[in-house]
């Protein structure tokens, strides 16, 4: 990267308030390092409190998500790899956005389990919450988190959370990049 | 039974199951790479113990700061293992500390607390710092 393409990069991620920007490899101990960068990251005031706590739950739930879920990078097999940003908004709220690969076959999934939780109130979040976790295990064979994980970046966020799915089919073979912000 | 310890690790737990004195605290924070490869062994010997007593008070004691969802599930099992045992055999009285600002923790308490009644549930606001 050039000096003057780093400099609009940097300049970019200033405007937007970014604290913390990461693409590449992940693993439990990146995703464990990263999740102290992030408490160290947030002012004091809020590291330990409840939108402090509710963002290093959103950033973990999104984190494994992609680290379990995820296809291995196209010619490094073994190797799950993702994209975050967490920043401030002016407001004083939080946002974190987070990308990974997913195979096209998963994309409907993704779809029917999120696009249920961008419609539903608080009240209509905690009862779906309390109702899955009710739910036997094994229920679905797909999902480690047990369907939790969505319910807990919706019970977190303040906002409907946004996600989108890119096919990338042409470049990358059978592959999807998944995209999933949520507000704090 | 032999007590059962595990150390907490920054995003393991600490276990500490002093079945000799009748007195179990899970500790710290929870969100390994795999919840159930984590907990299962926890569970099991839990059920043990379980198994092995009866006419007891039991004490547990929750200071878990956080949990991710997939812990959140195997905790909600740990749960329905002690709620057995108090319908049947023992007193299990659970000791929920929980930030006084932490929604979450105390929110999962609740679930616990309606969904096993058997188990007397005690919450108790700690602030983080001494957690």
């Amino acid at each position: 990267m050039h000096i003057d393409v780093f400099s609009v990069f940097r300049n970019t991620a200033d405007f937007s308030g970014v604290l913390l920007y990461y693409n590449g490899p992940l693993s439990q101990n990146v995703i464990a390092t990263m999740g102290e960068i992030l408490r160290h990251r947030l002012g004091s005031a809020d590291a330990g409190g409840p939108k402090g706590r509710k963002l290093f739950s959103s950033f973990i739930e999104m984190a494994q998500n992609a680290l379990h879920y995820s296809p291995d990078a196209p010619g490094y097999p073994g190797e799950k790899i993702g994209a975050v940003a967490v920043g401030r908004r002016g407001s004083g709220d939080y946002y974190i956005v987070f990308g990974n690969l997913v195979h096209n076959s998963q994309s409907q999934r993704i779809r029917d389990r999120i696009e249920p939780l961008r419609s539903m109130t608080v009240g209509e979040i905690r009862n779906a919450y309390r109702e899955q976790l009710r739910q036997e295990p094994c229920v679905d064979a797909a999902s480690k988190g047990a369907g939790l994980g969505f319910l807990t970046l919706a019970r977190d966020a303040s906002e409907p959370i946004e996600y989108s799915l890119i096919d990338m089919s042409g470049e990358a073979g059978d592959l999807a990049y998944f995209y999933i912000q949520a507000t704090v | 039974m032999n007590d059962f310890h595990i150390a907490r690790t920054d995003h393991t737990p600490e276990v500490d199951f002093r079945f000799s004195e009748h007195c179990l605290t899970l500790a710290g924070e929870a969100y390994p790479e795999d919840a159930a490869t984590f907990f299962q062994p926890v569970l099991s010997v839990l059920e043990r113990y379980l198994g092995s007593v009866d006419d007891c008070d039991i004490e547990f004691n929750f200071q878990l700061v956080y949990f991710n969802s997939a812990s959140t599930k195997m905790l909600y099992r740990l749960f329905g293992l002690l709620h057995d045992s108090a319908c049947t055999s023992n007193r299990v009285v659970i000791r929920w500390h929980h930030d006084p600002e932490d929604d979450t923790v105390l929110e999962f308490g609740e679930s616990v607390h309606d969904d096993f009644n058997a188990l007397e549930f005690v919450p108790i606001a700690t602030p983080l710092a001494a957690l």
